[in-house]
């Protein structure tokens, strides 16, 4: 067990190396000058362009400002983000939990009901049910977040004048924010800190906000959970110990939650815990089109303007969040599947 | 010798992308009680899916499109007919291990990876005998050496009370939503268990408290083929089927698993029906033998008999094409090919490969019939 | 003889599998039509300026979007650009991001996956850690980074995606390959002492490529979903551009119409998000039903 979590450690090290260096190269494609303007902020500064580039170490070869950047991160001063005009560190801090509410709320939703869907699509083939799913997952596999999101904001916020946008309404978005002392931000998740300050009409309001998104995303990514779901439970009904179980006298209902639904989750708790890690990095489309300022807007907004510092710190948290998923995959796997000991 | 299953013109087919594949062709067969029955034939000549229609489990694209399967079944001492073909499906569902059970090909196959020994035997228990087993538990309760504190024990004793009459009763049924009170059958689960641990043990598998612990993957094979007989003979089945249930192992496991099967007999199951392609298993295990080709049942006979004097062609070439120590030279075969079941050939399904094809043979299908000797054959070239 | 070689028998049952299937079916209409769509393009919406075919022709220059009449038949949205025409044109650069970005990545990946998985060892080592890294990168964040880093524009955007998409390809071939290696046929063949150049093309390949068919025509479609979605941004062509996800973004401020009528611009968000979902749809369903009919678990059934 040690030498297989140190074993996933030294390749998170190695991952977070490779995905340093490609990201940093990418801004080598700039001129010095290019990259110098970024801390350029009057007209009367551009002259100073030059004396940025030897301050900053533009125009030395790649591999010494790569081991500058390293000695710097590793020494825990990540940078500053010019997109969140603050420190990458506090403003992650900020950003993260509106993703992190947002897939608290998502993901069980998305796994329990791609499950469930999938089981029962499995049962049988080529029954209404599983045309059905097969369907929805088809189109739910087509369908581009950014469109569809847009597509419901029209159709609940425009039309019927429900669940608006954004993380909280006008007046408590003041409230909030404010530095009365009124209310105190202990997570950075409204739904959370609206219940630890005793204003449950934050906690409602920021559940409204949270109704659209939650569904776009459920759509969206029920579809990829279901299929292998679906799949799973066809191979599963066709095995012997399936038929052995039906041979012993075994109901209908225990032969398929118990015995092929069981087998049938292995492959699929790799692809949730996939999913899972995916959503931690924030779904770009959803956080712009119903404006929550998270992880993927930041993302996104950094991309845009190249705000390196954001980018490289970034893609590493998703680097360690991908490994540590992984991990936990793998430790679930041992649990369900008692031919598997971890090595 | 009464009879135990009578089959009557049992047809089942399988729709492929190939086309209808004919699998078993108006099988007409009775297998008497008490008897160790065997039936042969090569692979794929239908004798899986006879024994799969029986008990209605064939596995789609497979139809069972006709026909009738008699069941005797012995209740409170009396004899009692059922056509299992019409039974409804939770019917059916009771009989399956209780009344008529099976032992599968690949052991390995036949149990689930992820689920514990004990686990897999006891829902045999669980699915069948759960009044009984209740009651058990009741008494136990009853006895003074149990000291479960005084609430958890009366709301124990109304549940098994309520179980001993039906398992399924409503009650029931709402305390296994309940979250504490779904704990009530954990009982009933350790009386299964140690029933579990008890059939496990007759079948001579060492240290039968720690099996039903491990898991299949720890156990070798020979001891998961023990483990999915413990789990047919659980309930004491009128009926054994045991499907090539010896092929895929060692010679000398599948020499302990017959022996093994022999000795059963004589103690807890009334029949067996043994499905090989192995002629020395036969010889060695069964009392009464059925020979199949292509769908077809061409002979049935007595074990000596068939061995002695077989009258059908193709049993004939079956038993030529056994190597033997006594005569030298090139081993006899049967000439052409296993013939397609899309397109099986009219008349007697044999007829291309038959020395003896007669003109009669192309057109028409032979019945089976008695020629002495409780001994049938189905081929116009016997009289 | 040519009628019963098994690879054509196979490919006759494949045939067969696949038509059996409704969704493939779906799937292959859609996609016949948005092709002749898009090679009839000039026929069907004659350019205004023909010299520069893909600019949407405006109907004036008020910024409102108009609802749908004789001159404009699905209406004009912002900026009074003509929706039929820009949906017309916009398939062509569908097609052109999605046909570029599979060919390029696919070739990539089949490259890369095929020499890992042949040779093994070091080199295979070598190959799938770089796997390993880029899919670290979540992928559209790394796509529009490149957008950026190259400047914006259309082809930039081809280029990004397919840098990141061969990504997928590797593992699938390689596990494939692995698998195709160790049969027999390979053995014998290797033993006749032929190249190891002919056997990948000969044996390896055609014995492993079904898989990377399924994902390609599921990932074509989710292709230009991202790159509709970096268009959105504004990463993509210069604005006038027939481009669906450019249309899309033109449409952005006019979701929610004036009070009295919420839905009043309906036809300048779903005419073009149509396209696109059908688009996708075209190539997901073919994917699907490919999928079922590779499968070799439910295939022999």
């Amino acid at each position: 067990m040690a030498v297989f979590i140190s074993r996933r450690l030294i390749f998170l090290v190695f991952v977070m190396f490779g995905v340093s260096f490609i990201i940093f190269g990418l801004q080598m494609t700039f001129s010095p000058e290019r990259r110098a303007m970024v801390f350029v902020t009057t007209p009367q500064q551009a002259k100073d362009i030059p004396v940025l580039i030897k301050k900053y170490g533009f125009d030395q070869p790649f591999y010494k400002q790569y081991f500058t950047w390293l000695k710097e991160v590793t020494s825990g001063h990540l940078g500053y983000s010019l997109v969140a005009s603050d420190s990458v560190w506090r403003a992650f801090w900020r950003y993260f939990p509106i993703t992190l509410e947002l897939n608290i709320f998502s993901s069980p939703c998305i796994i329990l009901f791609g499950i469930w869907l999938g089981t029962k699509a499995g049962q049988k083939a080529n029954t209404f049910t599983d045309h059905f799913t097969r369907i929805f997952s088809i189109v739910g596999w087509s369908l581009p977040t950014f469109l569809f999101s847009l597509v419901m904001l029209m159709i609940f916020y425009g039309y019927f004048r429900l669940f608006p946008p954004s993380v909280l309404g006008d007046e408590l978005t003041l409230l909030v924010y404010g530095n009365t002392g009124e209310f105190v931000r202990y997570t950075g998740m409204f739904t959370v800190d609206g219940i630890l300050n005793g204003r449950l009409d934050v906690t409602f309001e920021a559940l409204k906000h949270l109704v659209m998104p939650v569904l776009t995303q459920m759509v969206v990514i029920c579809a990829i959970l279901m299929r292998v779901m679906r799949s799973g439970m066809l191979e599963e009904m066709g095995k012997d110990y399936v038929i052995t179980a039906r041979a012993k006298g075994v109901d209908k209902k225990t032969t398929i939650l118990k015995h092929a639904r069981r087998n049938a989750l292995i492959p699929v708790i790799t692809v949730a815990g996939q999913l899972v890690a995916a959503l931690m990095e924030g779904s770009i489309a959803v956080e712009i089109i119903f404006n929550r300022k998270g992880l993927g807007w930041w993302l996104a907004e950094s991309a845009m303007q190249l705000d390196m510092p954001v980018l490289m710190s970034l893609c590493l948290f998703i680097a360690i969040v991908f490994v540590l998923a992984n991990l936990t995959v793998d430790i679930i796997y041992a649990y369900v599947d008692p031919r598997i000991r971890l090595s | 010798m009464s009879a135990l299953i009578e089959i009557k013109d049992l047809v089942t087919n399988f729709y492929t992308y190939e086309g209808v594949v004919k699998a078993l062709n108006k099988i007409s067969l009775e297998v008497e009680s008490g008897l160790t029955f065997g039936l042969v034939g090569e692979s794929g000549c239908g004798k899986s899916v006879l024994v799969r229609s029986i008990m209605r489990i064939v596995q789609s694209p497979g139809v069972i499109e006709g026909g009738e399967v008699k069941f005797h079944m012995k209740k409170n001492g009396k004899d009692e007919v059922i056509e299992l073909l019409s039974l409804s499906e939770e019917e059916m569902r009771q009989i399956r291990g209780s009344e008529i059970s099976m032992i599968f090909q690949e052991p390995n196959a036949a149990l689930n990876p992820i689920l514990s020994i004990g686990y897999q035997v006891s829902e045999s228990f669980l699915f069948h005998i759960s009044e009984q087993m209740c009651a058990k538990v009741l008494e136990d309760l009853e006895s003074p050496r149990d000291n479960t504190n005084f609430i958890w024990k009366s709301f124990l004793r109304y549940a098994y009370r309520v179980g001993s009459k039906d398992a399924k009763a409503l009650p029931l049924r709402i305390f296994n939503k309940i979250p504490i009170l779904k704990c009530w059958d954990k009982r009933l689960k350790e009386e299964a268990t140690r029933r579990s641990i008890e059939i496990i043990d007759k079948l001579h598998v060492p240290h039968p408290e720690q099996v039903v612990k491990s898991y299949p993957h720890n156990l070798s094979g020979g001891m998961k083929q023990r483990i999915v007989i413990a789990i047919a003979l659980a309930c004491n089945p009128e009926l054994l089927i045991a499907d090539e249930a010896t092929s895929n192992l060692d010679v000398t496991v599948q020499a302990q698993i017959l022996e093994l099967l022999n000795e059963l007999k004589k103690e807890y199951i009334s029949s067996i029906m043994l499905i090989t392609h192995d002629l020395g298993v036969v010889a060695e295990t069964c009392e009464r033998v059925g020979v199949m080709y292509a769908g077809n049942l061409c002979e049935v006979a007595d074990v000596r008999e068939i061995f002695k004097n077989p009258k059908h062609p193709y049993t004939k070439a079956l038993l030529n094409s056994v190597p033997r120590f006594s005569t030298e030279g090139r081993l006899a075969v049967i000439d052409g090919f296993v013939p397609n079941l899309v397109n099986p050939p009219s008349g007697c399904r044999f007829h291309p490969r038959c020395p003896l094809t007669m003109e009669q043979c192309k057109q028409n299908v032979p019945d089976l019939k008695e020629t002495g000797d409780r001994h049938l054959v189905a081929c116009y070239a016997v009289d | 003889m040519l009628e019963n070689h098994p690879r054509l028998k196979e490919l006759r049952y494949t045939l067969f599998r696949i038509f059996r299937n409704p969704s493939a079916i779906i799937g292959v209409i859609l996609l016949l039509f948005f092709i002749s769509v898009a090679v009839f393009a000039p026929y069907i919406a004659p350019p205004k300026y023909p010299n520069r075919p893909y600019m949407m022709p405006r109907a004036g220059y008020t910024i409102t979007p108009k609802p749908p009449d004789e001159k404009n038949i699905f209406g004009t949205t912002e900026g009074q650009y003509d929706i039929f025409y820009g949906v017309v044109w916009g398939t062509r650069t569908a097609f052109r991001v999605g046909l570029s970005v599979i060919i390029s990545a696919v070739i990539i990946g089949v490259f890369l996956g095929t020499v890992a998985g042949y040779f093994g060892g070091k080199v295979d080592e070598i190959i799938m850690r770089c796997v390993d890294v880029v899919f670290a990168i979540p992928f559209l964040v790394l796509a529009m980074a490149i957008v950026v880093s190259l400047g914006r524009g259309l082809d930039v955007i081809i280029i990004a995606i397919a840098a990141v998409a061969w990504r997928t390809y590797p593992r699938v071939i390689r596990s494939a390959i692995l698998s195709v290696r160790e049969q027999d046929f390979v053995q014998a063949a290797k033993s006749m002492g032929v190249s190891d150049f002919r056997i990948m093309i000969r044996h390896i390949i055609p014995n492993s490529i079904y898989p990377v068919m399924v994902i390609a025509f599921m990932e074509a479609g989710s292709v230009v979903l991202t790159a509709a979605f970096m268009s959105f941004l504004g990463l993509g062509a210069p604005k006038g551009y027939a481009d669906w996800g450019q249309m899309v973004a033109l449409a952005r401020n006019y979701i929610v119409g004036p009070p009295d009528d919420p839905l009043k611009f309906w036809y300048c968000i779903i005419v073009p998000g149509g396209a696109i979902v059908l688009f996708v749809l075209a190539w997901s369903l073919i994917g699907d039903a490919l999928r079922d009919a590779f499968d070799p678990k439910i295939r022999r059934k």
